[in-house]
């Protein structure tokens, strides 16, 4: 017998042998509850997808802001032309 | 690993990362997902093999009661034969000995796992054994 089969003999009663290792008790669940704790978002991811949600509800909300500054503008400018024009009348 | 307890933690490990780079798309499909997997679990025993010092044999392995404890006990036996004959080895050269002797895995598959040319890996297992050989015939 070479020193090579002598080796594989020996590498293979040591696999067969090893077959019979299992997991200790409990390892599944550790695993699970390893990527239970990886899945769950983090106090800044939660902000963040919080503050997604909301992104278009502020958009909105600052186009009307807009609109509406715009409007108030353009009444005080009409409210002080025609205060203008009576003073002139006058 | 040659310790139950660190090789779950190894797997657990791997487990959380491969989780993690399939939620980030990572995983390009450019090799089977078992190859895929045994790639981060081989990167992970390797590093932890490099990382960490040898620790004594730690004896919190819990048995489950359904096992034969005869087959247990000799497996628990011979994993520690396996690890102090392979612990003469670097940790690349004793992964692709365990891939191909203990997993079955054939050269193209351990080329793909470690990331290496099939001519890497057949230089790594002839110079485990050559390691292992020379070992064995020291007096």
């Amino acid at each position: 017998m070479t020193d090579h089969e002598d080796m594989d003999q020996r590498l293979l009663r040591l696999a067969r042998s090893t077959e019979a290792l299992r997991p200790s008790a409990g390892f599944s669940a550790r695993v699970m509850s390893s990527i239970t704790a990886e899945a769950a978002p983090g106090l800044l991811e939660s902000a963040w997808f919080s503050a997604r949600r909301l992104l278009p509800v502020a958009a909105l909300a600052a186009a009307l802001a807009v609109v509406w500054a715009v409007q108030a503008e353009r009444t005080v400018d009409d409210e002080l032309a025609t205060t203008y024009a009576s003073v002139g009348l006058e | 690993m040659g310790n139950q307890a660190d090789a779950e933690d190894v797997v657990q490990e791997a487990y959380v990362k491969a989780f993690r780079a399939l939620k980030a798309g990572e995983f390009d499909r450019r090799s089977s997902t078992a190859t895929w997997l045994y790639r981060i679990v081989v990167n992970g025993a390797i590093d932890a093999k490099r990382s960490r010092t040898r620790r004594a044999e730690q004896s919190d392995v819990q048995i489950d009661p359904s096992w034969d404890g005869a087959a247990f006990a000799e497996a628990r036996l011979a994993l520690s034969e396996l690890d102090e004959w392979l612990d003469a080895l670097p940790p690349d050269q004793r992964a692709v000995l365990v891939l191909q002797s203990l997993e079955g895995l054939n050269n193209a598959e351990i080329a793909q796992v470690m990331g290496v040319s099939e001519g890497a890996v057949e230089q790594r297992l002839v110079r485990a054994r050559t390691t292992l050989r020379q070992r064995r015939q020291q007096p």
